[in-house]
């Protein structure tokens, strides 16, 4: 009977999320508007004022053709999302539940959960379709729209480095000689980004390199199932228990804390209980630059970027990688979300963000919960399967127009 | 009229409660600043509450997340002392897979301690949005626009955050919570 409830939350969990990917947008999108409805023949005369709206948001809206039909702006419909008239009313009941869903995944998973965000605003809320209905109407108000969600992703991933930073510092698992490093790259990456692609990037663009980044994860954790994926990680396990119980020497960690011993350019290094680790500066500068710069493009994947950098390439050690991936990804969050208010002035749907953290925060309550039930290779078999999907459908939708499946 | 939507609509609910915190003293500028100053208040109050929930109810998973990262954090220490190279990447291997976990619940609980704040910004992007304070050299440098309610509500937050964290250990219910924190310490 056990086995049985186990396959029945598992399929359940399945079917849940696809039918949202597949029936999200449809139920989230205003009849009116939900519809692909041609644009009238002729130039329609433009709305002419911003209906209220500031900054980039409002000049586009002025400059659109008014009218119902697609990429028209209807003044006279109700205001959905970003306060646009006759935009996706988000249906706040099926945000909370996508966020539920999120905050599961966060909680059980630990990765993968900014994507499912990032899936959230651009298909479920239905924002990717609308925004995509401007492409040749009025491509700065798409633009404007896609630096949009690409800011409400990176709130959900900067929040959470947010609290980890604090509570790493507050513990003293701060590698900060290389975390200063690591957030000097990380800050030009995330300040060059929205000054060279705020409101330049069209949502089929974004969509189509989200696609492409969502594939590369599907494919390391398929990578981790395979055989040879499998055996690494069994030799990990089996190699840290033998060495947990060949370790006979109890130590007092005690106050011991990160110091530098030598700083240099191309060499520097610090110390903590004992231990010397060196790491070049320039190689952690620039390395902190490519991830800030493709996480603040996307809005997602600082963290799953960061920790096997430092600790594959740099070697740092788990206990400080931690902390230290935290910082750097809060720092170029930071930057990134300043970058596209102050400069890309990107709007904000403020309300729509809290009302997902709720969510989130349910989801995070109950993943511990569920856990037991679902064995780990089973939720990667799943995440796998979206990954793939997701990934092909954005990719697909993004550079050739036409998804490639359903 | 444009008919609003269900977030407007919510917002407008509690605009009435709200903008009582804005009109105390009848000059505008202290006002604002002062309500803006009760309003971080109000939603740090709201957050810590809801915090306090999840804090209680899923301490016992954090705690075991926790001393797994530990563990395989104090096990690489050793590994890289005593120079076992394979040891050390194992040991890593295994605390990132604790890491993740730990570090995305962490996102739960801190999600629920800042919802209120976006609640907050939303109500008052639909009172202030377009007021700005020209600020003084250098912050003009960088901020040529001056700064509007999100970077006057930001700081102000912060404070209230801090004075909060003198204050739980003698408010009702909260200093409850401050004993489980210590407790777990």
């Amino acid at each position: 009977m056990k086995r049985e409830v186990k396959w029945m939350l598992r399929l359940a969990a399945a079917l849940a999320v696809f039918s949202f990917l597949v029936a999200g947008p449809a139920y989230s999108q205003d009849a009116a508007t939900g519809q692909a409805t041609v644009a009238a023949a002729g130039n329609p005369a433009p709305v002419g004022n911003d209906l209220g709206l500031q900054g980039k948001l409002g000049k586009a809206i002025a400059k659109a053709p008014a009218g119902q039909g697609k990429g028209e702006i209807d003044v006279n419909a109700p205001r959905g999302a970003f306060g646009i008239p006759g935009a996706p009313k988000i249906n706040y009941v099926l945000a909370v539940l996508w966020a539920i869903w999120v905050g599961w995944i966060f909680s059980t998973v630990g990765a993968f959960g900014g994507i499912m965000a990032g899936v959230g605003h651009m298909t479920i809320y239905g924002l990717g379709d609308y925004a995509k209905g401007f492409k040749d109407t009025v491509p700065e108000l798409n633009k404007t729209l896609t630096d949009s969600i690409r800011t409400s992703n990176q709130f959900l991933v900067g929040l959470s480095a947010l609290i980890s930073t604090i509570n790493y510092l507050k513990s003293k698992r701060l590698a900060w000689p290389l975390g200063i490093a690591l957030g000097l790259g990380s800050i030009a990456g995330a300040i060059f980004i929205p000054m060279l692609t705020g409101g330049k990037i069209s949502f089929r663009q974004y969509q189509g390199w989200f696609g492409v980044f969502v594939f590369v994860v599907g494919f390391v954790l398929l990578y981790e199932l395979t055989p040879r994926g499998q055996k690494g990680k069994k030799a990990a396990k089996a190699a840290a228990q033998a060495f947990e119980k060949s370790v006979k020497e109890k130590r007092d960690i005690g106050n011991q804390g990160v110091a530098l011993k030598e700083f240099g350019f191309t060499r520097s290094t610090f110390t903590f209980f004992g231990t010397d680790f060196r790491f070049n500066p320039i190689w952690a500068f620039f390395g902190g630059a490519v991830i800030a710069a493709i996480s603040s493009f996307l809005g997602v994947g600082g963290g799953f970027l960061y920790v096997p950098y430092l600790t594959s390439i740099v070697g740092a050690p788990m206990y400080v990688v931690a902390g230290t991936s935290a910082m750097a990804v809060l720092v170029s969050m930071i930057t990134s979300i300043a970058g596209y208010i102050t400069v890309a002035k990107a709007g904000m749907d403020w309300t729509l963000i809290g009302i997902e953290l709720v969510g989130v925060f349910v989801g995070s309550m109950i993943g511990p919960r569920t856990q037991k039930y679902i064995p780990d290779k089973w939720l990667k078999i799943l995440f796998i399967v979206l990954a793939l999907y997701v990934g092909l459908k954005y990719f697909s939708q993004g550079f050739f127009g036409h998804s490639w499946v359903p | 009229m444009i008919p609003l939507n269900a977030g407007q609509k919510m917002v407008a609910f509690i605009d009435s409660f709200l903008i009582c915190l804005y009109r105390i003293t009848g000059d505008p500028i202290l006002d604002y600043f002062l309500g803006t100053f009760l309003l971080s208040f109000l939603t740090v109050v709201v957050g810590e509450f809801t915090i306090s929930i999840g804090f209680r109810a899923n301490k016992p998973y954090l705690d075991q997340l926790n001393n797994d990262m530990q563990k395989m954090s104090s096990l690489s220490r050793e590994a890289q002392r005593l120079g076992d190279e394979e040891g050390y990447k194992a040991c890593n291997k295994e605390g990132n897979d604790a890491f993740g976990r730990l570090f995305f619940h962490r996102f739960g609980l801190a999600a629920a301690s800042l919802w209120p704040v976006f609640l907050a910004l939303a109500w008052m992007q639909s009172r202030f949005h377009g007021i700005d304070f020209p600020l003084a050299w250098p912050l003009s440098v960088v901020f040529r626009n001056g700064a509007g309610y999100v970077f006057t509500f930001i700081p102000l937050y912060i404070l209230c955050r801090i004075l909060f964290k003198y204050m739980r250990p003698w408010l009702p219910y909260f200093r409850g919570v401050q004993k489980l924190l210590d407790a777990g310490k």
